[in-house]
């Protein structure tokens, strides 16, 4: 399975690299190992001006961060100088699955060299981005992963998944106190690969002995639609009457959670953390609703992403474990083996780092 | 006795009753389940939920008694919710009537041109109405630029409506939003009793050939349903970004579903021509209370939620069936039966004055 998975991966990079040398003049096959080679400790830096059609794919379109990250790859774009413009595409939120694994189907037929795929589908996508590997797109991944690796060129990872649950476990720690207390997570859909990771991470990060007196209730899903949020969170409330913090990883169920307590007038009692954007949660971080929660830069994940992807289709890098290269203002970054799926053969770029926000930073970040 | 109670009401307006039943049967079952079932903050939760689905609902009766359906609803709340946040957060000072007002005109345009296009452009409602959902949402995402409308930038009003109470008994609370829904029931009760125009709608459904020949204005009529379904549409996306606050491109999303099967389950005609409001009301308030109720249910895996309530609106929809047409079948029974006698008394009487 493994060697198949490899020799696939051979395959597609080299069709890949001879679909590029067509489409590139002055880059070569040959060439490519002489500009990009990973001697170590040189990065390879990009060089601008090259023509490459990419599309940006988020789980879906209309909220923020995914804005945010089209905003830092448009920067990303300006100045490598690519001719062609990008395309942000996405379907609807409750299409989420079945349009992500339409838009990576076409994407060969469409001409494009790299899809960056936030991926919302789980392992279904996998048949479709191995056709895509195998057609000379090459599919990078960002915010969500491709959970066996299959048919994904490297996964440009926010933060490390196992630092986020982490993070969550200690704000719940700092929220609730020494003596500790209930909670609850709201999450966005079920099949949310990232979200589910950091549940899992913080699963595991609850097991230190630091976390006894903190009592996870359940997990409830808002399929990152904000009524349905909004009333997973009153039903958590009802339910629960000892509940004392709602923990949502999803910027979406953070504020809807965030505006349900307040709404209730419970503020005091029941306090709303986890992942979210400064801008939509100023208000609550105010208030005393949300006091702390944490969340990475977006545009930055766009823009190290767009990198990333220009640098593999223009050939500057192959996407081998061990390389490293320079993308732009953020500095140099390195593949690795990705630890957080040790058992397949999955590679990462890894961003970083975490900003908890709280009352003191949170008007600054919020603009 | 029960010959009596048949002799007295039609089977249909049992079904109302029939309705209430299981609805009171399930809100004790789920209080046997959960507990704090009927304290007050729960109460208030719950009703608080019916109110955007029953303003829809309303809507909706109007457009299946003249035998069409409008799908679009959810794509016109969402769209209507957005757009006037939108212009909430851009311009200051506005009063609250006045972005009610505004939000129903934005309904009344979408909903006009559902009604021009079923109407007058005769295209199936299903299918008009399937494009329109799909129009609208589309609308929404490329006006809305990926961008979310969330409470920070709303003006200060807008939080306190989802708590202002019209009436208050021991901690249960008549919101003022629910109060508005209620009110819209009503409304569109007196109106389907006795205007002209609500007695029109059940001659359209129940035989438009014949509501044709007879004169009656049926297209001007069938586009006013759908206007109108457009405009509670646009009130009940207003009430949706006030009770919300935070809206999303998908706010909104798979409520015309939940909106139909309120007004199926409460026993308004799907091919036209029969049904009231008290019907489309129980309705919502079953399809809700199972919702709700479902969410809070410990004892209940997330995944088999939906299944169990798709399930429950079949459970529902089949049982009235089956009751109401053993109802009818009585009911037919006893009026034979005393149309008999009555004919053998007209009889006997014939016979006796005969006789003297």
């Amino acid at each position: 399975m493994n060697v198949n998975v490899k020799t696939r991966r051979f395959l597609t990079g080299v069709m890949c690299a001879g679909l590029l040398a067509a489409n590139i003049g002055g880059v070569t096959l040959a060439q490519t190992p002489v500009a990009g080679s990973p001697v170590a400790g040189e990065a390879v830096t990009a060089e601008p001006g090259q023509d490459v059609k990419m599309m940006l794919l988020p789980k879906f379109l209309g909220i923020l961060p995914f804005d945010q990250a089209n905003q830092g790859a448009q920067e990303a774009a300006e100045e490598l100088g690519n001719p062609t413009p990008f395309d942000f595409v996405g379907p609807t939120a409750e299409n989420s699955v079945a349009g992500q694994i339409e838009f990576v189907t076409n994407a060969p037929a469409g001409g494009y060299d790299v899809v960056m795929l936030s991926n919302n589908s789980g392992d279904q996508i996998v048949p479709s981005a191995v056709a895509a590997q195998e057609a000379g797109t090459r599919v990078v991944t960002w915010d969500s992963p491709i959970p066996t690796g299959e048919g994904e060129s490297l996964f440009v990872a926010q933060v490390d998944f196992d630092e986020t649950g982490q993070v969550m476990a200690d704000m719940a720690l700092s929220i609730l106190g020494e003596d500790g207390g209930q909670f609850a997570i709201l999450s966005a859909s079920p099949d949310a690969a990232n979200q589910n990771a950091w549940i899992a991470a913080m699963e595991s990060a609850l097991e230190d002995p630091k976390y006894d007196n903190l009592e996870l209730l359940e997990i409830v899903y808002g399929d990152d639609q904000s009524e349905r949020s909004y009333e997973q969170a009153q039903a958590l409330i009802s339910k629960h009457p000892d509940m004392e913090l709602i923990m949502a990883p999803t910027s979406v169920g953070i504020v809807s959670a965030a505006k349900a307590v307040q709404d209730e007038g419970l503020c005091d009692e029941i306090k709303v953390s986890g992942l979210g954007v400064p801008a939509e949660m100023l208000e609550y971080t105010q208030n005393g609703c949300a006091p702390e929660f944490a969340l990475w830069s977006f545009v930055d994940l766009g823009y190290l992403t767009y990198y990333v992807s220009y640098l593999l289709a223009t050939g500057a890098i192959e996407g081998v474990e061990g390389e490293t290269f320079v993308a732009g203002r953020l500095g140099e970054y390195e593949i690795t083996k990705d630890p957080t799926r040790p058992d397949v053969d999955a590679l990462r770029v890894l961003m970083g780092p975490f900003t908890v926000y709280n009352i003191d930073n949170v008007e600054e970040a919020a603009g | 006795m029960s010959d009596a109670i048949l002799r007295r009401v039609r089977p249909e307006q049992f079904r109302e009753f029939i309705l209430l039943f299981v609805t009171v049967g399930l809100l004790l079952f789920f209080a046997s389940q959960i507990p704090n079932y009927f304290d007050p903050r729960s109460v208030n939760r719950l009703t608080t939920g019916l109110a955007i689905t029953l303003v829809v609902a309303v809507g909706q009766v109007l457009v299946v008694l003249t035998r069409n359906i409008d799908l679009s609803v959810s794509s016109m709340v969402g769209l209507t919710a957005y757009v006037v946040g939108t212009i909430l957060t851009r311009v200051e000072g506005m009063h609250p009537l006045v972005a009610a007002a505004l939000a129903m005109a934005i309904g009344l345009a979408l909903g006009a041109i559902n009604g021009l296009i079923v109407a007058y452009g005769k295209v199936p409602a299903i299918i008009a109405t399937l494009g329109t959902l799909a129009l609208y949402r589309v609308v929404l995402v490329e006006f809305s630029g990926a961008k979310t409308v969330t409470t920070a930038d709303l003006p200060d009003w807008l939080n306190d409506v989802p708590s202002a109470t019209l009436a208050s008994a021991g901690g249960y609370d008549l919101r003022l939003m629910v109060g508005i829904a209620l009110l819209v029931a009503i409304l569109g009760q007196l109106t389907l009793r006795y205007l002209p125009f609500g007695r029109r709608l059940y001659a359209i459904g129940s035989n438009p050939e014949a509501a044709r020949t007879a004169g009656l204005p049926v297209q001007r009529d069938v586009f006013t349903a759908f206007a109108l379904s457009g405009t509670l549409s646009g009130l009940a996306g207003f009430m949706f970004l006030v009770r919300f606050g935070n809206i999303t491109v998908t706010a909104a999303q798979g409520l015309e579903l939940q909106v139909v099967a309120a007004v199926v389950v409460g026993g308004v005609n799907i091919f036209g021509g029969s049904g009231s409001m008290v019907g489309a009301l129980l309705g919502v308030l079953m399809i809700e209370t199972l919702q709700q109720s479902l969410l809070r249910w410990a004892g209940i895996s997330e995944f088999v939620k939906d299944a169990i309530l798709g399930l429950l609106i079949l459970v529902a929809v089949t049982a009235d069936t089956i009751i109401l047409g053993r109802l009818r079948e009585m009911w037919v029974r006893v009026r034979r039966r005393d149309h008999a006698r009555a004919q053998v008394a007209i009889a006997d009487e014939g016979g006796v004055a005969h006789g003297a």
